[in-house]
């Protein structure tokens, strides 16, 4: 089995350190607005919520779906996507945006909306509702 | 009181539970009958006690009893039966539970099938699983700490005791629950939940085998019984994935059936790391080796799955998945499964490591030992590289702070060339497993497979203009896959057609791999304006208004209704209509968008809808979501869904204006038409078609040509438009024709076209119509008949007879009158589009066509892949059952000969082992070699395998691991 099991730990390990180089390029960290601005590439992550106290809406002219987001810094900016809105995005608890930041506006490639699914606690109830 | 007595119950079955598998071990370490039928006791009470509680759940559902927290979570009362049923299972208390339904089932099926010498010591560990599962659900008290899991007997008032609605009253019910996603109403939620829960409790089944062998120290039978229990788990988990992946496509908006989400890898690495196990399995019945890799694949199958439960419902993956699933308390309880899981296999694996076998001789590189198992390792690494990118936000701290899960790309670049390997392995293997051979003979066989390969691989890459030359080593592997296990499968089905289910597995899993491909040339279906547009954004041409880049093409068609446009150099596509239909939920639109198929001539319809999510929204969102329609070729599907429509925006707006301030929604903008200015309101509208202008509705129905008589004199030509003005929210109507009439005198034409003036229709009663009109001086009171003015300092309209009050503002602003009336006039004539342009006065409102935004995209090859999954399917099938009737085999047989290798201890069975017999163990045998001259009578059928097989062990030669 010697040489067998030589050969075969060795390309394990070589398999493995292959892998792991390649995963940490393929991530990336969560990153805020301000440090977005100072970013290289194209791949940034941003977490935030919506704010809706600002316009947001979708132009066909453009062909961009556009509104303003805070981000867990507090920072908020606005943010274009190029296609309609997501499903689920007014009720998201959490929006991810992944682009990259242009001048004052952050200008998304992809956009995960988390929706609150089926395993959430329940939106408390509003007495309102409930009477 | 229900409550009180499900969770009752399922305490109870807790506790059966933890005794059940006491007096397992018992009945394992010690012997004894009574033993093990006290524990087959309590575990039926277990299961008792858990249909029990569960039936309880059902029936709260059903009779909505929204006091419990479960219930009024998932369910409310306007949910079809199916859907009542299948809440059930929608949350995550009543999804652990239905895992513990089917591991009882699946607990049942040991006790009743398996061999008597392994069911105790099996059931220890099914049972442990199992108490873990429970203790879950359970809500079992535990004094001084508070409940053992979180039970869906909950009530509200216990989960919200802090809630002012609660603490004023807290007997409250409440009227109405949540309800079920509407992404979740769908058919495919009765099935896919619980085809997943049976595969992950059939894969507990290997688990409980290996660990059972370890601890008995019998190394060798386990895995005759296992097998087929890992190849149903494999196909569960397969059956599983398929149809998650069928849904998402047909469902969703993504358009795609796979996207390495975790919860999706959570069925895909347990079913890889089964299938090496599977594939461990068989090599060592053959060839009564890779003891280890059985063990360690079967054990680690299990832990995976449970690792991903622990992923996925623990709340740690929260920022790096769509599906969030919040912590429901259970991180520690999850994280303990785990543990104990992991550390009960891996223990007793290295505590027994010494003792386990290892085969005496290697087998050259070039036997189908060798092979099954670099195969086996192959799948595992695979497995790895999966579970690595998905465990990314606790590996991923390794790197960076916040880590993101990684990109797609990550997991596609190595999907690609284990893909490339599998394939050519799974020939060479398939190969070598039948027949053996040297270099020489293994490369002639395989001549003929890599000629085929590489004409259509070839082909293939000039045909559609393949550029990527991994996707060409890609395709060459997947066609000589199948090229391969084609010849092979070809002679078996000659021979013995209940052996091809490896085979066909094999073929399968190639045509999935070069459906796989089809995904690389998806592309989305636009007009030739986008797509030149797209060209010139590929070229770097196109910059935005701040100057930089645009990087994204544009995948929307617009269309207006009834205008086509050809898409894709290959459809004209037509909006034909949209309307709210109510179909399946309030709210509900349906659109017709007609495809004509320029080249074939052929059409259809395809009928996408929108749809708002009443259910999910809260006070203050309306979310709205779409329902693809697909159209399914043998080639290529066409996937479209409908991104935006003007009938959505209008629906918006009355949604605020019936509820203003509790819908919070975002307008999509429809294309400007003109400018719109506040006095005259130009429209340009299509022969045939319709515009929106505010509350109305205008149709240009068609041109009415003028009597002669009419005409004054120095006329050329005279028309009139018939027009059509249709209140909206009234339906009432008014039908206009205003005249355009060309004339001439000496020097120059001119146009003679004056204004008609008419009644707006609906204005009368549509008593917001003031509101709007003078903002907010007016409170808009009607009083029939009553036209004293009043004494109120605003200026209160006074109505006489409904409609037309003549009554004057006190601010002096026009009379109601005029208010109601307004006027069109017929401003120009377009003949070259066919199009007229028209003046209105006093109709407020932006004019829009109505336009649809469609989103299609052109997908080559999907049925190819469903083609693959179904012959994995089928292929596993077959397996299952031809190792199924073996096993039965085996086991009547070992009945009848009473030295039959299930001795007490387990060093006899080793002792044999060393000798390179295979002793008293039945031999699986038999036509593996199909080109052996004295196979040819074994190869009629399976009763070889039985009374004849004694003796025909014996006779055999000692069994060869080696050749030349």
């Amino acid at each position: 089995m010697r040489p067998r099991l030589v050969f075969g730990i060795a390309g394990i390990i070589v398999f493995t350190s292959l892998v792991m180089y390649n995963f940490s390029q393929s991530i990336s960290s969560y990153v805020d607005f301000e440090q977005a601005t100072g970013m290289e590439g194209n791949r940034i992550h941003v977490i935030g919520t919506w704010d809706n106290s600002q316009p947001a809406g979708f132009s066909t002219e453009t062909m961009t779906f556009s509104f303003f987001m805070t981000d867990e810094a507090g920072n908020t900016r606005r943010v274009t996507y190029p296609r309609p809105k997501p499903n689920n995005f007014e009720q998201a608890d959490q929006i991810v945006v992944i682009g990259e930041m242009r001048g004052d506006t952050f200008v998304s490639r992809d956009m995960l909306v988390k929706c609150p699914s089926k395993y959430n606690d329940a939106v408390n109830p509003e007495l309102s509702e409930l009477q | 009181m229900i409550g009180i007595l499900g969770q009752a119950a399922l305490s109870l079955a807790f506790v059966s539970a933890i005794l059940a598998t006491w007096f397992y071990y018992r009945a394992a370490q010690k012997g004894g009958q009574k033993n093990e039928s006290i524990a087959n006791a309590l575990f039926f009470l277990k299961g008792a006690f858990t249909f029990f509680a569960s039936g309880l759940l059902v029936y709260l559902i059903f009779t909505h009893q929204f006091q419990y927290y479960y219930v009024y979570n998932y369910t409310s009362s306007d949910l079809q039966n199916v859907y009542l049923w299948a809440a059930f299972y929608s949350g995550q208390e009543g999804s652990l539970l239905l895992w513990v339904l089917s591991s009882f089932l699946v607990g049942l099926a040991i006790i009743r099938w398996t061999t008597p010498d392994y069911r105790a010591p099996v059931m220890v560990f099914m049972g442990m699983t199992q108490v873990f599962l429970l203790s879950m659900v359970s809500g079992f008290p535990i004094p001084g700490w508070g409940d053992l899991g979180a039970s869906p007997f909950r009530t509200l008032a216990s989960e919200m005791p802090n809630s002012p609605v609660f603490q004023a009253n807290p007997d409250f019910v409440p009227a109405e629950g949540s309800g079920l996603n509407d992404l979740l109403r769908s058919p495919w939620i009765i099935i896919h939940p619980p085809v997943i829960f049976l595969g992950f409790a059939m894969m507990t089944v290997p688990y409980a085998f290996a660990l059972a062998s370890l601890w008995k120290r019998r190394y060798h039978e386990w895995i005759h019984p296992a097998l087929p229990w890992t190849l149903g788990a494999n196909l569960c988990l397969l059956t599983a994935i398929f149809l998650g992946g069928y849904w998402a496509y047909v469902t969703l908006s993504f358009g795609g059936y796979w996207a390495w989400d975790p919860v999706e890898n959570a069925s895909l690495v347990p079913w890889i790391f089964g299938m090496a196990g599977i594939h461990a399995m068989l090599i060592q019945k053959k060839h009564a080796s890779s003891h280890k890799a059985s063990i360690i694949f079967a054990i680690l199958a299990y832990v995976t799955i449970v690792y991903q439960t622990f992923l996925t419902r623990s709340g740690i993956l929260g920022d790096s998945s769509v599906h969030s699933f919040v912590d429901l308390g259970l991180y520690n309880h999850l994280l303990l499964f785990i543990l104990v899981v992991g550390g009960v296999g891996f223990g007793l694996l290295a505590y027994r490591y010494r003792e386990l076998p290892e085969p005496k001789k290697e087998s050259p590189i070039l036997s189908r030992e060798f092979m099954m198992f670099s195969g086996a390792m192959v799948l595992f690494l695979a497995g790895l590289v999966i579970i690595l990118g998905t465990s990314s936000p606790i590996l991923g701290r390794l790197f960076v702070d916040n880590p993101t899960p990684p990109d797609q790309q990550f997991y596609n670049n190595w999907t690609l060339p284990f893909g490339v390997l599998i394939g050519i392995m799974t020939v060479v293997t398939q190969v070598l497993w039948w027949k053996r051979h040297n270099a020489e003979s293994l490369a002639s066989v395989l001549i003929a497979p890599t000629l085929i390969a590489s004409a259509i691989t070839l082909t293939a890459v000039v045909w559609v203009d393949m550029r990527n030359i991994w996707w060409m080593v890609y395709l060459f592997a997947a066609v000589f896959a199948v090229a391969g296990n084609g010849h092979v499968m070809y002679q078996i089905i000659r021979k013995n057609p209940r052996r091809a289910g490896g085979t066909l597995t094999h073929i399968g899993f190639a045509v999935l791999m070069i459906g796989f491909l089809g995904s690389g040339f998806d592309r989305p279906m636009v007009d030739q304006r986008t797509r030149d547009y797209n060209r010139a954004v590929a070229a770097g041409q196109v910059l935005d208004d701040d100057g930089f880049r645009v990087n994204q093409p544009i995948e929307f068609v617009e269309l207006e209704k009834g205008t086509p446009k050809l898409i894709d150099g290959r459809y004209m596509v037509t909006y034909l209509s949209g309307v709210i239909t109510e179909h399946n939920r309030p709210g509900e639109q349906e659109y017709e968008i007609l495809f004509e198929d320029v080249q074939s001539g052929r059409s259809f319809v395809m009928r996408p809808t929108v749809y708002p999510m009443l259910s999910n929204s809260s006070p203050g969102a309306v979310e709205w979501t779409v329902d693809p329609d697909v159209r399914t070729g043998w080639f290529s599907d066409i996937f479209m869904y409908v991104a935006g429509s003007a009938l959505v925006d209008r629906e918006i707006e009355r949604m605020n204006r019936e509820n203003p301030g509790q819908f919070q929604t975002i307008d999509q903008l429809g294309p400007q038409m003109a400018d719109h200015d506040p006095e005259e309101t130009l429209v340009r509208v299509r022969r045939g078609g319709t515009v929106q202008i505010g509350e109305y509705t205008v149709t240009f129905d068609n041109f009415v040509y003028v009597d002669e008589a009419e005409l004054p004199e120095n006329s050329i030509i005279g028309v009139k438009a018939d027009l059509l003005l249709v209140h909206r929210e009234s339906g009432e109507s008014i039908q206009i024709q205003p005249m355009y009439i060309l004339a001439s005198d000496d020097e120059a034409q001119y146009a003679f076209n004056p204004p008609v003036s008419f009644a707006l229709p609906g204005a009368q009663r549509d008593l917001n119509y003031d509101s709007q009109h003078e903002a907010s001086t007016i409170s808009p009171s009607y009083t029939p008949g009553n036209d004293t003015s009043t004494d109120s300092p605003s200026d209160a309209p006074r109505y006489g007879a409904p409609g037309y009050g003549k009554s004057a503002y006190a601010d002096g602003t026009e009379s109601r009158e005029e208010a109601l009336t307004g006027s069109v006039r017929f401003r120009e004539v377009h003949p070259d589009s066919d199009e007229i342009e028209l003046a209105f006065r006093g109709v407020e409102g932006e004019p829009e066509r109505e336009w649809i935004l469609l989103a299609a995209e052109h997908k080559p090859l999907i049925s190819v892949v469903w083609l693959g999954t179904f012959l994995l399917m089928f292929g596993f099938s077959v397996s299952i059952m031809y190792r199924w009737a073996d096993q039965k085999k085996r086991e009547a047989q070992q009945k009848d000969s009473p030295d039959s290798g299930m001795s007490g201890s387990g060093k006899s069975g080793t002792e044999k082992r060393a000798t390179g017999n295979h002793g008293p163990e039945k031999h699986e045998d038999e036509a593996k070699d199909i080109g052996q001259d004295d196979a040819e009578d074994k190869v009629g059928g399976e009763d070889l395998a039985d009374s004849k097989g004694q003796h025909r062990e014996k006779e055999q030669r000692p069994h060869p691991t080696e050749l030349k």
